[in-house]
């Protein structure tokens, strides 16, 4: 049914394409929005990301209106009210799409064929299509009109906090990419320039990239560490509190709130500070659970990279679209039944360092996934920059979500994409991590190390501090939390 | 010899000449405390003190045990004793040249203890002038010799009613001791403008508001001590407003144009109507104060001139020149506008230093991300000053008191001399007295300033001098 453009491509470009990354600076950024003023740029979809990012490049004094479907806007549906009561004009395709100097494809993943092939031929000529994420274009190889400009703007946060950092005067890091095979004008980077200013990325970092490389390192990302580990470790973790006999209500809020405290000490110092927040004896610990779960989950990490790399992936979830989503929404009600999402957080008081002494495994399972992601990305040619933003960078944001409201929480915020990847990985890494999980016990998830002495061997501590801090995601971590506080005071 | 009772004020309300009253006091002095009184300039601090020297009438309640000795300092009584002396020399029918009743008998006239007399004469450095005539006299010098006179005169109660005005300062320290031995025996009163001049032997503190004792502190409780502080800080310093930084000026506006024009506003959501048909015009140098029940759309109206109402693109608003809507940027509106809100607090959330939270009001950012100047920097500690707070430019804002966190954000909302200063209820929230702190803080900055006040609130106590202008939003509601 489709044409996998990566598979299309030489090695030679394949590397190229993958290879493509560069943290932008700011002073790149000096034309501001000039180069979109007095373009009309007509928004397709009017969900968060959509409507968010609309908010924000009308308040940067850009021309910005929507296009729906005729019948979410006869039935009046929640994107037409999104668009109306924030005062924006809303038209159909037929209305506003002729008119358009740059047409936003800000729907999900799932419809950007439909909607691409119909909005494509009301486009008038030499206009821009702009996208969120460049799967239509890489994994469906999508075909668009030469005369029209290609160009994606991806802010790497949920819409919510696009609009909301915009308005405090920030932004939120973003990658943005011209597809080289539709820039006929050569307008494609002064265009995307533009709109990450106008929705106040260039403020925050804005990573140059291609679409190949965004959407390779984008799938590895959401579905490994960032939604696959997270939910695997929270299945695990609390069947084996249960099974030891800590209070399920005890047990689920540490798990609930857990991921959110340690990725937050990851935000701000990378693996590195989340492990100095252990005690000495829990950092060896966690230290040694990681590496090993890092040689029992490899191969797992290297399919997925190879699975995503071939067009495996993406042809598998594609065939599950073509059937109704059937497998998707089974495994989204299994999640809904798991012991863990049906256990309510109990009233319990948990301190902040509580987290870590007692979830010292929970440490260790964002240590591996964050790490072995990284690895497994840059050996399969993608930069370590990308790699970065895709692992790390990401991973307390998908744990404010589950912070929120558990697992379903997650699963609605993150896309159909990434849902369905995660499903994947967790289906295959439960059974993997079941030896591993047999000599776990409530030491290093539910109830600390109870130790009558907390000292150490200095040269084992050395050894472990020394591979914490040497890790590649950490030194590319530190310079680019290096650029941002630059820019940024603080969080 | 010390008091032999406590003095005591209950329900007492005292008339002065010319229609001033102090009202209703209650007020007990134990024999071995010490009170200071004060509060901002002309809120009554003085006219409580003579009170206690028996001067007014009382008109209703009762003021008990006002002992027969008192020694009294103040303005006043030492303007009495120079208008004495004048009167004298004006009412000698002799025709010879007066020379005036000298030092050493003015002091003698009521001194019980000539040691004490020529040791603090020595003290104060008037013996060579114990033989000329008191009112030939300098200001200090007949304030050193009034001092004198209550000190000598074997006081139960001292009243001194800024006592270290313009005092030099040997003689300020042999005061300061002074008073620190006797106050073993005696009962001191003291007025004084600021808290940090405030003695060590001083135990509680009596707060004056418009004519009213509204507050009293005992040193023990730290935590009120200090805000009376910071309080007085703000009222009784000679504050300026800081000035603003000439690299990063305002465009200017047309001086002739209004800040704000609001024609038919309207906001609504599906079939809700918050307000339509409202028309508004805002003109540089008009406060206004804003006002409407809960709900009427006060904050909606706000943020409509703002920009952070959506719908302010679908209304006909013109703010600073530019008609919304028309390839304008939210920041080119906000670099006009300061804006301090309840919300706004909520929403400040950021780990960062006090001193960055005021230099973000350059960058209209929440949270500071750009690089600031030597300037700005120095701008904004010359407003850490006037909050009393340089001390504390580098703790962190969210660590700091609901009320402290307010003001900082009226001095960030303050710092680049905004033509529109918009004020969203700053007092809410606030307990008694740092209400009164933001008040002092608006006052200072409404009468020094050249921004154009807006002010929403609906306590009518809460009022501000120089607002003339009111807009009340539940005539426009349509429910």
């Amino acid at each position: 049914m489709s044409n996998n453009y990566f598979n299309s491509l030489s090695l030679r470009e394949q590397l190229e394409q993958l290879g493509k990354c560069r943290f932008m600076h700011l002073e790149e950024f000096s034309d501001g929005v000039d180069a979109l003023k007095g373009k009309k740029m007509v928004v397709i979809g009017c969900g968060a990301q959509g409507l968010n990012q609309g908010l924000n490049l009308r308040d940067s004094g850009l021309d910005v209106s929507y296009t729906l479907r005729e019948a979410a806007i006869t039935e009046k549906r929640q994107s037409w009210k999104n668009a109306t009561e924030n005062g924006f004009t809303v038209g159909t395709y037929e209305d506003l799409i002729p008119t358009a100097d740059v047409v936003l494809n800000l729907t999900p993943d799932k419809q950007h064929t439909p909607v691409v092939n119909a909005v494509m031929p009301l486009m008038k000529k030499g206009a821009c299509l702009s996208y969120s994420h460049g799967f239509n274009i890489v994994e469906e190889g999508m075909k668009i009109r030469e005369d029209i400009t290609v160009i994606m703007v991806a802010p790497k946060c949920p819409g919510s906090e696009v609009r909301a950092e915009y308005v405090r005067g920030f932004g939120v890091p973003t990658l943005i990419a011209v597809h080289e095979d539709n820039d006929p004008q050569g307008e494609g980077l002064a265009l995307a320039k533009a709109y990450a200013v106008g929705t106040g990325g260039h403020k925050a970092g804005v990573l140059m990239s291609s679409f190949v490389a965004e959407v390779k390192s984008d799938l590895m990302g959401e579905q490994t560490i960032l939604c696959g580990m997270l939910q695997t470790g929270s299945l695990l973790c609390f069947d084996k509190m249960i099974e030891e006999g800590i209070d399920p209500g005890y047990a689920s809020k540490l798990i609930q709130y857990g991921w959110e405290t340690v990725t937050e000490a990851l935000k701000y110092g990378g693996v590195t500070n989340m492990m100095d927040r252990l005690s000495n004896p829990a950092k060896i610990k966690a230290f040694d659970l990681a590496e090993e779960m890092k040689t029992i989950m490899r191969p797992l990490y290297n399919k997925h990279q190879d699975d995503i790399m071939t067009g495996h992936f993406s042809q598998t979830m594609m065939a599950d679209w073509a059937n109704d989503d059937k497998q998707l929404l089974g495994w989204r009600a299994d999640t809904a039944e798991t012991a863990y999402e049906k256990t309510p957080a109990g009233d319990v008081e948990i301190s902040e360092q509580e987290y870590f002494d007692n979830g010292i495994l929970m440490v260790a399972m964002v240590k591996a996934g964050v790490e072995l992601a990284f690895e497994t990305m840059t050996a399969a040619g993608i930069i370590a920059d990308s790699a970065y933003y895709e692992s790390l960078h990401e991973t307390p944001l998908i744990a404010n979500t589950i912070a929120r409201k558990k697992l379903y929480e997650m699963n609605s915020t993150i896309s159909d994409t990434a849902e369905y990847g995660c499903y994947l990985y967790n289906h295959a890494c439960v059974p993997l991590l079941g030896d591993f999980m047999k000599n776990i016990k409530t030491d290093v998830i539910g109830a600390g190390l109870q130790l009558n002495h907390t000292g150490v061997d200095n040269a084992r501590l050395i050894e472990v501090n020394e591979a914490i801090r040497s890790h590649p995601v950490e030194a590319i971590g530190a310079e680019l939390r290096g650029y941002m506080s630059d820019m940024k005071k603080i969080v | 010899m010390p008091l032999p009772y406590s003095i005591s004020l209950k329900n007492a309300t005292v008339n002065f000449d010319g229609g001033y009253a102090f009202k209703n006091i209650n007020w007990s002095i134990h024999p071995e405390h010490h009170w200071l009184i004060c509060g901002s300039n002309g809120s009554g601090k003085s006219a409580l003190a003579a009170i206690l020297s028996g001067t007014g009438d009382i008109e209703n309640g009762i003021i008990k045990n006002l002992p027969p000795r008192t020694g009294v300092v103040s303005f006043e009584a030492q303007a009495e004793l120079i208008e004495a002396e004048r009167r004298k020399d004006d009412a000698d029918i002799m025709d010879v040249i007066a020379i005036g009743t000298p030092v050493s008998e003015i002091i003698a006239d009521v001194c019980k203890d000539q040691p004490l007399a020529d040791s603090l004469c020595e003290k104060f450095g008037l013996t060579p002038l114990l033989d000329r005539a008191f009112r030939k006299l300098s200001t200090g010098e007949s304030r050193k010799v009034m001092l004198i006179r209550a000190l000598t005169c074997d006081p139960q109660l001292l009243i001194l009613d800024e006592p270290f005005e313009g005092l030099d300062v040997n003689s300020l320290r042999a005061l300061q001791q002074h008073l620190q031995t006797i106050s073993a025996t005696t009962t001191i009163v003291m007025v004084l403008n600021r808290l940090d001049q405030c003695p060590e032997f001083i135990t509680h503190v009596a707060y004056v508001d418009n004519g009213e004792l509204t507050q009293q502190v005992s040193r023990t409780d730290t935590e009120a001590w200090q805000q009376l502080n910071d309080l007085l800080h703000l009222q009784t310093a000679d504050l300026e407003v800081p000035p603003t930084d000439i690299d990063t000026s305002l465009p200017a506006l047309d001086p002739a144009a209004p800040l704000v024009k609001i024609t038919d506003g309207a906001i609504k959501y599906d079939d809700t109507i918050i307000f339509d048909q409202l028309n508004w015009t805002i003109n540089p140098g008009r406060h206004w104060q804003l006002t409407g029940p809960n709900g009427s759309g006060k904050t909606a109206l706000l943020s409509l001139i703002t920009g952070d109402h959506p719908q302010c693109y679908v209304n006909n608003i013109h703010v600073f020149g530019f008609k919304r809507g028309s390839g304008e940027s939210i920041w080119q509106i906000k670099q006009f506008i300061g804006y301090v809100s309840t919300a706004l607090q909520w929403e400040y959330t950021v780990g960062t230093s006090l001193r960055n939270v005021i230099i973000s009001g350059f960058y209209d950012s929440i949270g500071l991300y750009s690089k600031y100047t030597d300037n700005q920097r120095n701008i904004a500690d010359l407003w850490l000053e006037v909050l009393g707070m340089q001390s504390r430019a580098d703790e962190t804002f969210t660590s700091q008191s609901y009320g402290d966190q307010r003001l900082l954000l009226i001095a960030r909302a303050m710092v680049k001399h905004p033509p529109l200063l918009i004020l969203d209820e700053p007092c809410l929230g606030l307990d008694d007295m740092n209400r009164q702190r933001v008040l002092a803080l608006i006052e200072i900055i409404c009468t020094r300033s050249g921004s154009t006040v807006l002010y929403v609130n609906h306590h009518a106590e809460d009022k501000i001098a120089g607002i003339e202008h009111h807009l009340a939003l539940d005539d426009f509601s349509r429910q």
